[in-house]
């Protein structure tokens, strides 16, 4: 019998539901359409980091690179097989949908790289923001999306820890390097803000997946402490935080005071429809590599129904 | 036909291989299981699956991790950078830690 919504509210806690569960609908769209941004945030982000193997200054940091962008492959391939158990979409219809434009995934991910000096903007500012909110995911209420948080996380520390120290080196390097560092720090710093979305009362599925123990914390719990944790390491290291948006740190209640009408929500919703320039070039880019490889995905799709006697249906893309 | 038998302690944990059952279908591994390996134990869940079904690739066959130096995916490499500061980094960091000394303690052994 499918459990009634208000089952799911009383009973909702960490690991509590799996595909033994009969969901209702209402939590099955919900989880799906969170784990398939995740899931396509962990390939977005791949691509966009494939960039710095090609811009790293030293063999070490290319290798390091190359393992990250692999790990995060990984990750949107664990992410596709739990948001699956859902029985909401298949893992090639996901994809379909990313290479389409009609999958999102994280604002981080629509801005195209083209510098070393972004470098530590994705890798140490967004993972580290990624995993504060991963860490939380462990907690989460269904079942396979946890454990794929419990292998996530336990790689992620790698991504964190060389991408602070891809930071230290380049804020250890020439006066004109700091500067080049800072200027892309500046660039940055508002997108890795919004990386946490809008203020609360402005996000849509929040409660609903709070309700459900889908999610464990809201947007600005995760905010705070990212801004708790990251903006001291920004100073170590010798970067101003730009001036805007004004930022405050309220002693008494421990909380950075931020100002966040001086954020552009304009482009932050053109980009959550896939709709800013970046979005086009990001997407189009990944479907044209998806495309190229299409022979492979056939060829292992043809030997797969030769061995079972049972056609596979549609390749990927 | 022999079926192996994965446990779950608890809702959320990880079905973990306790052995297997001899059973002429899966309906009688089913029960046969749940007499051997859930009687006493904590369960939650139990599979069964044919041991046919299972495919296995061991340390004899494969270099599991490669055989050169990957020093570099591993966070404690970069050990001059703080992983405290976040608690979630430096737990992901411990765990790196004790997967990468059990390796080598394996490693160690198969050496000598
Ligand atoms: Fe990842
Ligand atoms: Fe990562």
């Amino acid at each position: 019998m499918i459990m009634d919504l208000e089952t799911v509210k009383d009973r909702a806690g960490p690991r509590q539901f799996g595909p033994g569960d009969d969901m209702p609908e209402e939590y099955r769209k919900a989880a799906t359409r969170m784990i398939q941004f995740h899931a396509n945030s962990e390939v977005m982000g791949g691509y966009l980091d494939k960039e710095f193997t090609r811009k790293a200054p030293s063999l070490d940091r290319k290798l390091a690179n190359t393992a990250k962008v692999q790990d995060e492959i990984g990750h949107a391939q664990l992410l596709y097989r739990a948001a699956e158990t859902l029985g909401v979409k298949t893992r090639d219809e996901m994809l379909d949908e990313l290479a389409n434009g009609e999958g999102k995934f994280l604002n981080c991910f629509h801005y195209p790289v083209d510098t070393w000096y972004e470098a530590p903007m994705i890798d140490f500012f967004v993972d580290g923001g990624a995993m504060r909110r991963q860490a939380t995911l462990k907690s989460t209420s269904w079942t396979p999306y946890a454990h794929a948080m419990d292998k996530v996380c336990f790689e992620e520390g790698f991504h964190v820890k060389h991408g602070e120290s891809i930071l230290r080196e380049l804020m250890q390097g020439s006066k004109a390097t700091q500067e080049r560092t800072q200027e892309t720090f500046e660039v940055w710093w508002p997108r890795i803000i919004q990386f946490f979305g809008p203020p609360n009362d402005e996000s849509h599925h929040n409660d609903f997946a709070q309700d459900v123990g889908l999610k464990t914390a809201t947007n600005d719990e995760l905010r705070q402490s990212f801004l708790n944790m990251y903006i001291p390491k920004a100073e170590k290291y010798g970067l101003e935080i730009p001036d805007t948006p004004r930022i405050e740190y309220d002693e008494e209640s421990g909380r950075y005071e931020l100002a966040y009408d001086e954020l552009d929500w304009d482009e932050f919703w053109t980009i959550s429809k896939n709709e800013y320039p970046g979005s086009k070039e990001q997407i189009g880019s990944r479907r044209r590599r998806q495309e190229a490889v299409e022979w492979v995905r056939d060829a292992l799709d043809s030997w797969e129904s030769e061995a079972t006697g049972v056609a596979t249906g549609e390749a990927a893309d | 036909m022999i079926w192996e038998v994965f446990r779950q302690e608890e809702p959320g944990d990880y079905h973990r291989h306790v052995g297997n059952v001899h059973a002429p279908d899966r309906e009688m591994a089913k029960q046969f299981a749940q007499i051997q390996h859930a009687r006493r134990m904590q369960t939650n869940s139990l599979w069964v699956v044919p041991q046919s079904e299972i495919g296995e690739v061991d340390a004899e066959d494969a270099a599991f991790g490669g055989t050169t130096d990957k020093s570099y995916r591993w966070a404690m490499t970069y050990n001059d950078i703080d992983a405290s500061f976040a608690e979630e980094v430096a737990d992901s960091e411990a765990e790196q830690r004790e997967a990468a000394r059990k390796r080598r303690e394996a490693m160690e052994e198969a050496d000598d």
